[in-house]
């Protein structure tokens, strides 16, 4: 199985120019946010993150059935999701290897949705639990 | 597209990042930069529910009326199926990688797993759901019925619309219409499947993992 940063770019007009097979990166100087050229990791990376989430997955479980204090355990369950979304984000989505664009776009939504519900949230429980 | 390029590292094969150097206003793909919008718009979404099911979870005495959350729950079955979707991850980030390196096999391989696997997580939630009817809790019944089923149908439709994707991309491939040059579509795909998968680890910690009350 060869790595998976050998891949050649699939989207855009690349010429190779040298005989040692070395691919040719375009130089983007109109398109600063696009000027960086990066590796996309390998299977094994990809598996041994699968394995992190399996085992954070499991430790979520396994939390879920011990009778720690249920604010100690929503807060711990909290942040092995969120590890286990930055995980997968970073890496499957390749948000950590890709334009810095995307990452600034969805992040937009996720800090947006954070700030509105999390608000709604503060507002409107204590009213629902009165109704 | 007419650029000027530059010798990329020595090694066996620079990779250039398909987010990068397209001739656009931005610089980047306009097809990613869809996807990520959407995705971005997606987050609001899925927030809007989950936030619904933490406004009405544990008010039994006015809006439990019916069977209750701790008395339908199956956070084994459930532990099981989530573990899926998180393999079908692994398995569509595979994808992207063999049609990378050009891979053609493979990539039919990976991307027929991870339509499996998202096939064996949406049979789960059939059964879950058809047990939970059978126990009497239906949309209606109570609010914990209407949030579960609004937020966990909906998430089950985003996976059930990704499964049709996946195998759109497997029939192109299997007719030789997916050559390594279109990867783009397999990686906006595969951004698809792995947020719907992210969305998954948050409501599988909201409404089976954190305690009722």
């Amino acid at each position: 199985m060869t790595d998976g940063t050998d891949v050649a770019d699939p989207g855009t007009d690349v010429v190779p120019a040298d005989a040692e097979g070395g691919a040719l990166v375009p130089a983007d100087a109109e398109h600063p946010v696009a000027a960086e050229a990066h590796s996309h990791p390998g299977p094994r990376l990809y598996i041994l993150i699968a394995l992190v989430l399996v085992i954070l997955t499991a430790f979520e479980v396994a939390a879920s059935y011990t009778d720690v204090n249920s604010n100690l355990l929503i807060a711990l369950l909290a942040i092995m999701a969120t590890a286990k979304f930055i995980l997968v984000c970073a890496w499957y989505m390749h948000m950590k290897q890709d334009a810095p664009f995307f990452r600034r776009v969805f992040t937009i939504g996720i800090v947006g949705a954070a700030i509105v519900y999390g608000i709604v949230l503060l507002v409107f429980s204590s009213t629902v639990l009165k109704s | 597209m007419a650029q000027a390029v530059v010798p990329a590292q020595p090694g066996p094969l620079a990779h250039a990042d398909p987010g990068h150097g397209h001739d656009t206003n931005t610089g980047v793909s306009n097809s990613k930069l869809a996807i990520w919008l959407f995705l971005s718009s997606e987050a609001l979404f899925f927030g809007a529910f989950i936030t619904t099911y933490f406004l009405y979870r544990g008010r039994d005495t006015q809006f439990l009326k019916g069977p209750k959350p701790e008395e339908l729950l199956n956070i084994p079955f459930t532990s099981v199926t989530s573990f899926i979707l998180l393999m079908s991850s692994l398995t569509m980030v595979l994808a992207l990688a063999a049609i990378q390196r050009g891979d053609e096999r493979q990539l039919r391989i990976w991307l027929l797993a991870t339509a499996l696997f998202g096939l064996t997580f949406i049979s789960g939630q059939v059964y879950e759901f058809t047990e939970f009817y059978r126990e009497g809790l239906t949309l209606s019944s109570n609010m914990f019925g209407t949030s579960f089923f609004v937020l966990t149908g909906l998430h089950g439709a985003h996976v059930t619309m990704g499964i049709v994707w996946l195998l759109l991309l497997w029939g192109r491939s299997a007719q030789g219409r997916l050559p390594q040059a279109k990867s783009e579509a397999v990686e906006i795909a595969g951004l698809y499947w792995h947020f719907v998968d992210v969305v998954w680890i948050f409501i599988f910690t909201a409404i089976y993992l954190i305690p009722q009350h």
